[in-house]
């Protein structure tokens, strides 16, 4: 690839970049990244080559960790739903959505609260991200790495985490697919996020297939494994 | 060597009587006794007092013996004449009284003459042997010095194994885990009291590996086997003398290439001085100047020594009750057996310095100088990025520089909060004008508000962590600058969207999970076109610069919020940081592609001068400016640069004032403290450096972020009235210092 000049190639966003330049650098291979966030450049550099190629983004490489590819995966979902959350906090508001809701069946409770509370589907999708960075954060559950490749060390307890994490976040893209529609799609045609997601939670099995009651578009490229029966 | 030297002046004494050879002996071992007491401790006045009071006492005796010699010579052939005995005298009564010669008159003249002459024979032997004497002595404080500094040296290296085995266990404690290896990437090195790890690392070496261990056994073999051979005293004493010699040359070197990086260590001068004023004597002083010549690179030694120094002229006692830890230390009373005190690595989980003593024989001369060689090459290995820190440290631990330095903002910054919960890096954060409260902005598309006294301890660790209170979400992209309003109610926020966003700050003690208000987002800027990357305020003007090449001022929550825009010549390039010009009302700052910086008239929209270096500037390639900052009070502009420099401009006159090599990757951020003393640089070289603005030296470096990609920290930031140093990292990790 372009790695003739790899040496010389520095990796930085300098103050006045323009914005279609951030970022913009040569591919690094994975194998030369020498950084303990390796896995979340490998992730980031994928996305940025083409979002929409979920199956290669989700693609893990070899002699990876799985539980810290699952955890780095999760974190950069959890980061671009800040980007949903923007767009939803200029028309979701407490009186429009009193409660969290996607469908009619479930009325989703915010976890956040010492007793989970039913709150306005705003404040339940801004507080389950800011729950969600603080744990994906928290040293008690994901401590700091002991090995120099990694910055976290993922314990077996803590995977579970992961899945209950992925559940609720995944409310904030039911709730907008369900009632803010306009902002879900084009949100999604511009990062293929919920198709990224549900690509990831089946395949790693962290969510139960009748949870996922967003339609996938499944017109425009192969991604014939999502069997939504 | 005192014994030695004594006895050869016994023996060239000789010649002149046994008791001149007696006076002589008593005077020498007087010098021994100088010669001793001084390596009992004393930097040199006190030994060398007493040395010369041995001299006046042999002087006493070979008067003595001279009058008897006298009293002899003349009673064997004259009975009558040597009353008087004075030399001159007796000649010429003789000749008053006796104008013929007579036989029995020539005889007595002759013997006269042979007594006189006789008795200024003696007095020349007793001369020469009270030079020699002299010699001896000297040569002996000479021994003396040189084994005291390679103890002293030894000591130092002693004092840095201590620290070392405090700073693991520390960590230890902190982290749980052991300390990181050598070469090892140092996540929190910055953690254990701000004195980096590279010190731990960089001279552990010598201690523990094992090569070093058998190579000094080696060594002692060797002397043996010259030894046999008669490759003695003389002839190592001569190697020793030239091995110095070459040491202190090189030192020499090395202390001025210091002297001239200017990092030497920052308030040195307190307790160096005072250590030397305290040694009048001009060989204290010469002891004290080469140890500071041969440890002057490195100033944690340098301090150390110097302090030892003053110590030692008390007692060793003194020194010792300082450095209790280090046990009881003898002196033996030959000057070439000086203990040797090794380190014996300890086991991690024990932090105790075990020394083993083991005497050394009086031919050890050779394998000290060599020892004291390799002990300056260990320090001359530590990092220079620490000296201070060490010196710092140093201070701390002993209790006798701290007061001697005077300066009550010298302390050692420590690593205290982590601010975790951003998801990608964080590119700048800004604290509260009052309250223990920031602002950070992350490449999440978010800000968070942090109050450091609401904490959570985290586990087996000394920092705490700290939750966000609130997250700010409005930018569709990285959020890359911030500014904050002096009273600290607004804050505002540039993104690489090209809007500047304004927030009402909540209360630092709302609830995290409180509803949601959308009036703490109060506004946005909208103008810029592309990324928005500088932005600062003054009273209740924000001034951004962006990718589009503009420069703006705007006044937020007016009608019209965009006063005016400065475009610079196309030749400039785009901006790339902004600032006020803290000094003169009405003036900005703006640093530029081309490396130049250009002061604008905010009324007017003119440019006031341009800060360009003629020469140095010339080939601009890589000097890009990642920042720049005004002095709060002094006309002066700080820029930090992609070529590791930090340059500092006269406004008035627009040229360079002082240029230095700062880190060792691109500096890309900067902060100065509200009173304008102290400046702090971060850098892609993953560190944090605080700077003393007065002599522009470095006074504290701390490892604090890791990389990604090719990038380290972003941004510095000094809390304005509270003692806190925060930076921002592209771990996404947020770190306050107190």
């Amino acid at each position: 690839m372009k790695m003739a000049d790899g040496s010389t190639i520095l990796r930085r966003n300098r103050p006045g970049t323009k914005a279609k330049d951030f970022c913009r650098w040569p591919d690094e291979p994975l194998e030369e990244m020498d950084s303990t966030l390796a896995v979340q450049q490998y992730i980031q550099q994928m996305i940025k080559r083409d979002p929409s190629n979920v199956e290669l983004i989700l693609t893990m490489p070899e002699a990876q960790d799985e539980g810290v590819w699952k955890y780095e995966h999760l974190r950069q979902f959890c980061m671009e739903l800040n980007g949903l959350a923007v767009r939803l906090q200029k028309q979701c508001s407490p009186s429009t959505c009193t409660q969290m809701t996607a469908t009619d069946q479930w009325i989703f409770l915010c976890a956040a609260h010492k007793t989970p509370k039913e709150c306005p589907a705003i404040d339940y999708t801004r507080h389950t991200l800011d729950g969600a960075a603080c744990l994906l954060n928290s040293n008690k559950y994901f401590p700091s790495s002991v090995t120099p490749d990694h910055r976290v060390s993922i314990k077996e307890s803590s995977v579970t985490k992961l899945g209950s994490v992925c559940r609720r976040v995944y409310r904030i893209f039911s709730h907008a697919y369900f009632h803010h529609r306009r902002i879900f799609d084009e949100f999604e045609a511009e990062t293929y996020l919920c198709h990224r997601f549900t690509h990831f939670v089946t395949k790693y099995n962290l969510m139960s297939k009748e949870n996922l009651i967003v339609p996938i578009n499944e017109e425009e490229n192969a991604a014939p494994g999502e069997s939504e029966a | 060597m005192g014994t030695n030297s004594g006895a050869t002046a016994g023996i060239n004494n000789k010649p002149v009587g046994g008791a001149a050879v007696l006076g002589v002996g008593v005077a020498n071992s007087a010098i021994g006794g100088g010669v001793l007491s001084n390596s009992l401790g004393s930097g040199g006045g006190g030994g060398s007092g007493l040395s010369i009071s041995g001299l006046g006492g042999q002087n006493a005796n070979v008067g003595g013996i001279v009058t008897g010699m006298g009293g002899a010579g003349g009673g064997g052939n004259n009975g009558s004449d040597d009353g008087m005995g004075g030399p001159g005298g007796g000649p010429n009564n003789q000749q008053a009284t006796t104008p013929q010669y007579t036989i029995p008159g020539i005889l007595h003249f002759i013997q006269h003459e042979w007594s006189r002459f006789e008795l200024e024979r003696s007095q020349w032997d007793v001369d020469r042997a009270e030079l020699q004497a002299r010699i001896a002595m000297l040569l002996g404080e000479r021994k003396c010095l040189e084994s005291l500094k390679s103890d002293l040296t030894r000591r130092i290296k002693m004092l840095e194994y201590a620290l070392r085995q405090e700073r693991a266990k520390f960590y230890r404690l902190k982290y749980g885990t052991d300390p990181p290896q050598l070469n090892e990437f140092k996540p929190s090195s910055n953690d254990d009291g701000g004195l980096g790890g590279d010190v731990a690392t960089d001279s552990e070496v010598p201690y523990s590996s094992v090569s070093n261990t058998t190579w000094r056994q080696g060594r002692q073999m060797l002397r043996q086997y010259l030894a046999e051979i008669g490759y003695t005293d003389n002839i190592i004493d001569v190697r020793s003398n030239r091995v110095r010699s070459i040491l202190g040359l090189n030192n020499n070197a090395d202390h001025d290439g210091g002297g001239g990086g200017g990092i030497g260590g920052v308030g040195s001068g307190g307790i160096g001085s005072g250590g030397e004023n305290l040694s009048p004597n001009i060989n204290g002083n010469e002891s004290n100047k080469r140890a500071s010549e041969s440890e002057g690179r490195h100033t944690p030694a340098k301090k150390v020594q110097q302090s030892n120094d003053a110590i030692i002229l008390d007692t060793e006692a003194a020194v010792m009750a300082n450095f209790e830890f280090l046990g009881p230390t003898e002196m033996s009373d030959d000057d070439e057996i000086s203990d040797d005190l090794e380190m014996v690595a300890t086991d991690n989980e024990d932090t105790d310095v075990k020394m083993a003593k083991r005497p050394k024989s009086g031919k050890d001369m050779l394998t000290e100088e060599v020892d004291g060689s390799l002990g300056l090459g260990e320090l001359a290995q530590l990092t220079v990025n620490n000296e201070s820190d060490g010196a710092y440290d140093a201070n701390a631990k002993d209790g006798t520089g701290g007061s001697a330095g005077g300066a009550g903002y010298r302390k050692t910054w420590n690593a205290k909060y982590t601010l975790r919960s951003h998801f990608d890096g964080v590119r700048s954060l800004i604290f509260h004008p009052e309250e223990p409260v920031l602002i950070t902005a992350s490449e999440d598309n978010t800000l968070k508000l942090w109050n450091l006294q609401k904490t959570v301890q985290a586990k087996k660790s000394a920092s705490l962590d700290v939750e966000p209170l609130y997250t700010f979400r409005a930018h569709t992209g990285p959020v890359l600058c911030l500014g904050m309003s002096s009273s600290g109610e607004t804050c505002y926020s540039g993104g690489l969207d090209g809007n500047i966003e304004c927030w009402q700050l909540p209360s630092p003690n709302i609830d995290p999970y409180d509803c949601y208000d959308p009036n703490v987002h109060s506004g946005t800027l909208e103008g810029h076109t592309d990324a928005v990357w500088g932005l600062t305020t003054m009273q209740n003007n924000i001034v951004s610069c962006s990718a589009d090449g503009t420069v703006k001022l705007w006044s937020p929550y007016t009608k019209e919020p965009l006063l005016r825009t400065y475009t610079a010549a196309e030749a400039e390039g785009g901006p790339s940081s902004v600032d006020f010009v803290r000094n003169e009302v009405d003036h900005i700052v703006v640093a530029y592609n081309s490396a130049h910086c250009i002061i604008y008239d905010t009324e007017t929209g003119k440019q006031v001068i341009k800060l360009e270096a003629s020469q140095e500037m010339s080939g601009n390639t890589g000097k890009f400016i990642n920042k720049v900052v005004s002095h709060p009070t002094l006309p002066i502009t700080i820029t930090a640069h992609e070529d590791r420099h930090i340059r500092f401009w006269d406004n008035t006159s627009g040229t360079l004032v002082h240029s230095m090599v700062a880190h060792l990757e691109p500096v890309t951020s900067l902060a100065v403290d509200a009173h304008g003393l102290y400046l702090l640089s971060g850098s892609h070289d993953c560190s944090i450096r605080l700077w003393n603005l007065d002599n522009k030296t470095c006074v504290q470096e701390i490892t604090a972020h890791r990389k990604k990609f090719d990038e380290s920290i972003f941004d510095v930031a000094f809390h304005a009235t509270k003692p806190y140093i925060a930076s921002a990292g592209a771990d996404g990790l947020a770190k306050v210092f107190v």
